[in-house]
């Protein structure tokens, strides 16, 4: 019942944000909108009890990367939009397209996906469907009872969700995660190779 | 232009690890402090200080026996051993001071004075405090060495009207200094 | 009465009810205790630079509503003139009261009034709000910088639990299972304040100020995190409930004296827990502001800082925001290092097996005993280091503590797989 309010409560807030980063014209609003947007996430994961995920997802997106954006933002001094280009709409609204559809196809593949349109408790749902899918299991109630059964789950504060998700990134999902962790070193590196002025003398 | 290149210091691999050092200087300021709770700050006594710090605590000591010689406090006129006055009114004072603190006005010598030979004596003499910035140019200026800098430094006033200090209040406050000036001694 | 006990016993017999009330009693202590803590630390700051400095730091500010104090110290006999005053005579039995409550002398109040005054005057003195500010993220800014300390010490426990008849309660506010990571992303958050705080005022200087403390406090956040990783493995959890119980147990991370504290793989993790340490206290110390990193206020090249435009209550927020941000920093650092609210030495489960509420109130004034003892560090580093360059904390930041921090987890590693 709480989770259920708490989701829906935060995910309308989550895509009232969304709309705002969108709608406002003053880039130092559609930042700070964007913030929000990332604390109503991580409160829904807070909600399903993923507090983990939760708060990582405020430490780097909204303590982090958004206040990188900020710094970005706030540095070149951006004007407010004044007039808007009809070509960059067309191209913005093509992009957008083609994200939602992407999004809504991976929801609809969701396991317990067809339950979620059905009834009214997406976020129960959603914890239900994990159990049985091949999805990392982020609901740590729902992983934990598939990976012991004997588990005591029910405390809230005992959720061992860091364990899980350590154990899921390490052995089920290790090559995937080793494949991504090099990825993103080789982009840092990149970027320090791009960004590094060749001193001549 | 030439200039004087100066080494900078070679540090060693301790200091550029920096907390041997930075607990060097932690004991350092809690020597300091120690000290000061304490009680016993070194050089607390040149100050007259409690000890907590060298700091002397205003009020209730004061400076006045620690002022040195040369202190420059408010100005005053003084009189001579014989009780003469020693301004002679020239106005030099006046003309000096940067502040524009002294106003003089110049009258006659009194009939009774020793000294006729001195053509003029100060009917007024006035100090603005207000305006004074204790320079000390007009002990410079004097001639008849009648105008001093006194110790006096606590000067508070409650109304802007008495910052004005007149002859008598600067005579009372310069009183009498010792050394003759005869140049007016019209016997002499 | 009867009837009283049984309302009582119906009404915290609800679970909801009773969490809910204990909850609401710990938030309370908990603001009473930062609040407080801000104060004693605004003045610890002035006492110790005095001393240190070799002066007196604040010591005039008296009870302003004592009137006894008017009458100055007992030489002046300042008792007889007010019962002159009122007319009362001196052999009553109320100036024998007075003079047995010792009120015939001035009361040392150390000064310790003075931040309280400082409180009021910047509460009453005159907003002024410039003409040319971004209004919504001026107002904004303030609230963003105060509000997160305060929000980031839920998790911070302050003693250990009690077993009542309706319920255990556990001494903090929020018993996360990811205690320390809260504190940084919420303690995080505060770089919000400064950075609009800088942009809002519209002027170059607070413009500079924001932009470094944003760039100061990503920086160092990357170590702080990093830092903490070879405790966490240790450790095993990241509740900080169970930190600190283990550390009872166990004897504390940097004071291994008692319990499994003795074992060699404990005294083996020494080298790598004091790297943490060191690493971790400066990386709080980046993230409070304080000196040496309180380049976001550097008054010598940046006049103010981010809050150069403030006055009045919103730069007593700032104000606040920074002290706020110094006590819940030594309070992880000694939840973390120093064994939080453990008394030491096993005499918590002695105390306990007394008396829980003695155990939990001794624990409690432990805690406050070890944070104002790291926060006189805090001040005490303040006034002994000069502030770094610019270039400096940046490279210090970056090019150190990372790689330190990064290297110490592999030793850490090492040491917990090799010694056992």
């Amino acid at each position: 019942m709480t989770e259920t309010i708490i989701f829906y409560v935060f995910a309308v807030l989550a895509v009232i944000c969304a709309i705002g980063v969108v709608a406002f014209r003053n880039p130092v609003t559609s930042a700070m909108n964007m913030a929000l947007c990332f604390g109503c996430t991580a409160a829904i994961l807070f909600g399903m009890g993923a507090q983990f995920l939760g708060i990582v997802q405020i430490i780097v997106y909204a303590g982090a990367i958004l206040v990188l954006f900020l710094f970005v933002v706030m540095m070149l001094d951006l004007k407010t939009e004044e007039n808007s280009n009809f070509l960059a709409n067309i191209s913005g609204v093509a992009i957008a397209a083609v994200f939602a559809a992407m999004v809504t196809s991976v929801a609809m593949h969701l396991p317990g996906a067809c339950l979620c349109c059905c009834k009214a408790e997406p976020a129960k749902q959603v914890q239900q469907g994990a159990l049985g899918g091949e999805l990392p299991k982020l609901c740590p109630a729902a992983a934990a009872r598939q990976l012991d059964p004997q588990a005591d789950v029910t405390k809230a504060d005992s959720m061992p969700d860091i364990k899980l998700l350590g154990q899921c990134l390490y052995t089920k999902h290790t090559i995937a995660f080793a494949i991504l962790s090099f990825a993103l070193l080789a982009g840092s590196v990149g970027a320090v190779a791009i960004s590094r002025k060749i001193r001549k003398d | 232009m030439s200039y004087i290149p100066i080494k900078r210091p070679k540090f060693s691999l301790l200091d550029k690890i920096y907390v041997v050092e930075l607990v060097k200087g932690l004991v350092r300021t809690f020597k300091h402090l120690a000290l000061s709770v304490l009680r016993r700050s070194r050089g607390k006594d040149d100050f007259n200080a409690q000890g907590i710090g060298v700091c002397m605590q205003f009020p209730e000591t004061r400076w006045d026996e620690r002022l040195p010689e040369y202190y420059r406090g408010a100005p005053t006129l003084v009189r001579g051993e014989d009780g003469r006055e020693r301004c002679v009114s020239c106005q030099l004072c006046e003309f000096i001071c940067p502040a524009r603190a002294i106003k003089v006005v110049p009258g006659p010598v009194s009939a009774d004075s020793a000294c006729q030979k001195q053509e003029k004596a100060p009917a007024e003499f006035e100090i603005d405090m207000l305006r004074c910035i204790y320079c000390g140019m007009c002990q410079e200026a004097c001639p008849e060495q009648a105008i001093f800098l006194s110790k006096e430094y606590l000067i508070t006033l409650t109304d802007r009207s008495k910052s004005v200090r007149d002859k008598e209040t600067l005579y009372r406050l310069g009183g009498t200094r010792k050394g003759l000036v005869n140049k007016w001694n019209q016997h002499k | 009465m009867e009837t009283i006990i049984n309302c009582w016993n119906e009404i915290m017999g609800n679970e909801v009810v009773f969490y809910l009330l204990t909850t609401l009693v710990k938030l309370v202590i908990m603001f009473a205790v930062i609040l407080a803590f801000v104060v004693i630390s605004v003045w610890t700051e002035r006492r110790v630079a005095g001393w240190i400095q070799d002066r007196p730091g604040p010591n005039r500010a008296g009870l302003p509503l004592f009137l006894l104090q008017r009458f100055g110290s007992k030489e002046k006999q300042p008792l007889k003139n007010w019962l002159h005053f009122f007319g009362i005579p001196e052999t009553s039995w109320i100036a024998k009261l007075c003079t047995w409550l010792r009120l015939d002398r001035e009361i040392p109040t150390m000064g310790l009034i003075q931040p309280c005054l400082d409180g009021g005057k910047l509460f009453l003195k005159q907003e002024q709000t410039p003409s040319y500010v971004r209004k919504l993220y001026f107002i904004i800014a303030p609230m963003l910088v105060l509000g997160p300390p305060l929000v980031a010490a839920a998790v911070v426990p302050f003693a250990s639990h009690v077993d009542t008849s309706f319920g255990s309660i556990q001494m903090c506010v929020a018993n996360l299972g990811i205690g320390p990571l809260w504190i940084f992303a919420i303690s995080g958050l505060s770089v919000y304040g400064l950075t609009l705080a800088g942009w809002s005022s519209n002027s170059k200087f607070p413009f500079i100020g924001g932009l470094r403390a944003t760039a100061q406090l990503i920086s160092y956040e990357v170590s702080m995190g990093l830092a903490i990783i070879p405790l966490l493995m240790m450790f095993g959890s990241l509740n900080l409930q169970e930190i600190v119980q283990y550390q009872a147990e166990n004897g504390w991370t940097l004071l291994p004296l008692w319990g499994e504290g003795l074992s060699l793989q404990r005294w083996a993790m020494m080298l790598p827990l004091a790297i943490s340490f060191v690493v971790f206290v400066t990386c709080v110390f980046a993230e409070a502001n304080r000196t040496p990193f309180d380049m976001a206020e550097c008054e010598t090249d940046l006049v103010g800082g981010y809050h150069t435009e403030y006055s009045s209550m919103k730069f007593a927020s700032f104000f606040m925001g920074e002290y706020a941000a110094m006590v819940i920093g030594s309070a992880v650092v000694v939840t973390l290092f120093l064994g939080g609210w453990s008394v030491g030495f096993g005499a918590d489960a002695y105390l306990a097996g007394i008396c829980p509420w003695l155990a939990v109130l001794c624990q409690f004034i432990m805690f406050l005993v070890k944070l104002y003892a790291f926060i006189f560090f805090f001040v005490w580093v303040r006034w002994t280091l000069p502030r770094f360059r610019w270039d400096q904390v940046m490279k210090l930041g970056w090019l150190v503590f990372l790689e330190v921090a990064v290297a110490n987890i592999f030793l850490a590693a090492a040491v917990l797989y090799f010694i056992k």
